[in-house]
């Protein structure tokens, strides 16, 4: 289903972009004559041609079909470069990511919603930006107005509405979405505990009758649990354990401290 | 790896022109929600509505009219000919009717990456169908404004003691309107590429169609151009906007200024830019997340 092969994604470190064209080609001129970079500030830490962070270094593995991952971690891990790839924001530097099926990938609670619009008017908004046509949608809007419980603010501009209502709308979208893979960022923080139980409930019941295949990210173990089937962690980029929930978390709970 | 098993994959190599233009065929109901989404959103919590497609360009041909209304057939006059009488409220709205459309497309076109960054950062979709959408929500305040011009445009045939005819040539129309669409888009996503790191070109953006307003003949007629520098008059006919308005109200009006080769160079400079734009945008937009 998801085949990830050696992924490695590299990122510059100091001021990407931050300078003006100007600036890029004094450092042109000066690395073409072999001088000092005049635009370094004085004092401030110069940064190698070779001084890169890996934010992913060789990722490998597979996920099958109708299978639930964690992909838990230290901050800067990984984890959301991973999301990001697999759900092509930005390319890799090295390596292969094969995939099958339709991916929605929910990094963000109501993604592409417009303050102006109505609830209902954000509802084929959202799910179209997910990949969804409005026949799909037209045929679910009930469930998800149901879902949702804000029925009767369905036809309200979303600019009006309490934090809670936006997620509870966003989360009715998303989990009514029809595809191959689901893949979240902490989305289930927010919202209120009943809210958040019955979308676990319901994210784990589409994935065992339509055999959907999830991979969440979450820094809250107890989501992880109720949610999960199998786990990876990473740390500093590279894979460090893959395989059964509990013994993935407590792997990830031994972690030595970042420094 | 072997990529038959998969339908999609995702690795760091770059095709020189990979549009997902099928993809952007799959979201199309997308694309119509956004063109519907700028419209309705355009508009939400205004009393007059998608009356204001109608007034903007109604104020302007006005002011135009009021401050160089009795020029329009004299020195600021649209043809060499002498004698030929255009309505002058017409002669600047059909100006002023282009002008709106390319300025509008443009300004919002070259925002595509800046001004989508947090919805684009969070999820995938062809990126290109941005600026589609962008160009189609202005292309409706286009045909509503274009026939609120037809409109009065009738009003001063049939009232009649003006030299229109209408003709044939206004077959054209759709040309030229699909000639403004190319020429603004292609020149809105060059924009929007090259702001992903530098954002200095954004700055310009609203200046430069200022500049390119006077440079063209939107307020004023080819004749005074031609009577004040006869020799540079191919350079001033080369930007694409000139030959597009000319040839507009050459096809409305039946007469005026009309030249092929203008007119072709126009499409060829429109056409260029286009695939250029398309070109720079396929390039982009794969990692522009990283350096915006």
């Amino acid at each position: 289903m998801i085949k990830i092969d050696n992924i490695s994604k590299e990122y510059k470190l100091g001021q990407i972009g931050g300078t003006t064209f100007q600036d890029e080609v004094q450092r042109f001129f000066a690395k073409l004559f072999k001088k000092e970079d005049p635009t370094r500030k004085i004092g401030a830490k110069k940064y190698g041609k070779n001084e890169k962070l890996l934010a992913l270094d060789g990722v490998s593995f597979e996920i099958n079909k109708g299978e639930r991952v964690g992909l838990i971690g230290n901050n800067g891990a990984g984890k959301s470069t991973l999301l990001k790839l697999i759900s092509r924001i930005t390319s890799p530097t090295k390596g292969e990511i094969g995939l099958n099926g339709r991916v929605v990938s929910m990094l963000e609670v109501g993604t592409g919603f417009h303050p102006d619009l109505t609830g209902r008017e954000n509802i084929y908004m959202n799910g179209a930006i997910l990949g969804m046509t409005k026949k799909e949608i037209d045929s679910k809007i009930e469930d998800i107005i149901e879902f949702s419980e804000i029925r009767e603010f369905i036809d309200t501009p979303v600019k009006r509405y309490s934090s809670g209502m936006y997620v509870k709308l966003a989360f009715s979208v998303v989990s009514h979405l029809d595809s191959e893979i689901i893949i979240m960022d902490e989305v289930l923080a927010v919202g209120d505990i009943q809210f958040q139980k019955k979308c676990i409930e319901k994210i784990n019941s589409v994935s065992e009758e339509k055999n959907r295949t999830v991979l969440y990210v979450s820094h809250n173990m107890s989501t992880i649990r109720q949610l999960c089937n199998r786990v990876i962690v990473l740390d500093k980029g590279k894979v460090i354990f893959d395989g059964n929930t509990e013994e993935g978390i407590k792997t990830y709970e031994n972690l030595p401290k970042n420094k | 790896m072997d990529n038959k098993d998969f339908k999609t994959v995702i690795n760091s190599k770059h095709r020189l022109f990979n549009l997902h233009l099928k993809e952007a065929f799959l979201y199309s109901d997308l694309i119509k929600l956004f063109v519907r989404r700028d419209f309705v959103a355009k508009y939400k919590q205004t009393i007059l509505g998608p009356l204001w497609a109608i007034i903007q360009p109604l104020l302007t041909t006005v002011v135009f009219t009021l401050i160089f209304g009795s020029l329009a057939n004299g020195v600021l006059g649209i043809s060499d000919i002498d004698g030929i009488l255009i309505p002058s409220f017409l002669f600047y709205m059909s100006g002023s009717v282009c002008w709106g459309y390319f300025s509008a497309n443009l300004s919002e076109t070259s925002s595509t990456f800046i001004k989508n960054r947090r919805i684009m950062g969070k999820v995938y979709y062809p990126r290109i169908a941005t600026p589609i959408a962008s160009s189609i929500s202005n292309l409706i305040s286009f045909t509503i404004q274009f026939v609120l011009f037809f409109i009065i445009y009738l009003v001063f045939l049939i009232k009649g003691g003006y030299d229109l005819s209408f003709s044939v040539n206004i077959l054209f129309i759709p040309l030229i309107i699909l000639e403004l669409m190319i020429f603004s888009t292609g020149l809105g996503i060059i924009i929007s590429s090259l702001t992903t790191k530098y954002k200095d070109l954004q700055m310009l953006v609203g200046f430069g169609l200022q500049i390119l307003q006077f440079v063209s003949p939107i307020a004023y007629g080819l004749t005074l151009v031609s009577s004040k520098i006869p020799n540079l008059m191919w350079l001033y006919n080369i930007n694409p906007i000139t030959s597009i308005i000319t040839t507009f109200r050459y096809s409305v009006f039946g007469t005026g200024y009309f030249n092929l080769a203008f007119y072709l160079v126009g499409w060829a400079i429109s056409l260029l830019l286009f695939f250029l734009g398309l070109l720079l945008f396929s390039r982009i937009e794969r990692n522009f997340m990283d350096t915006i």
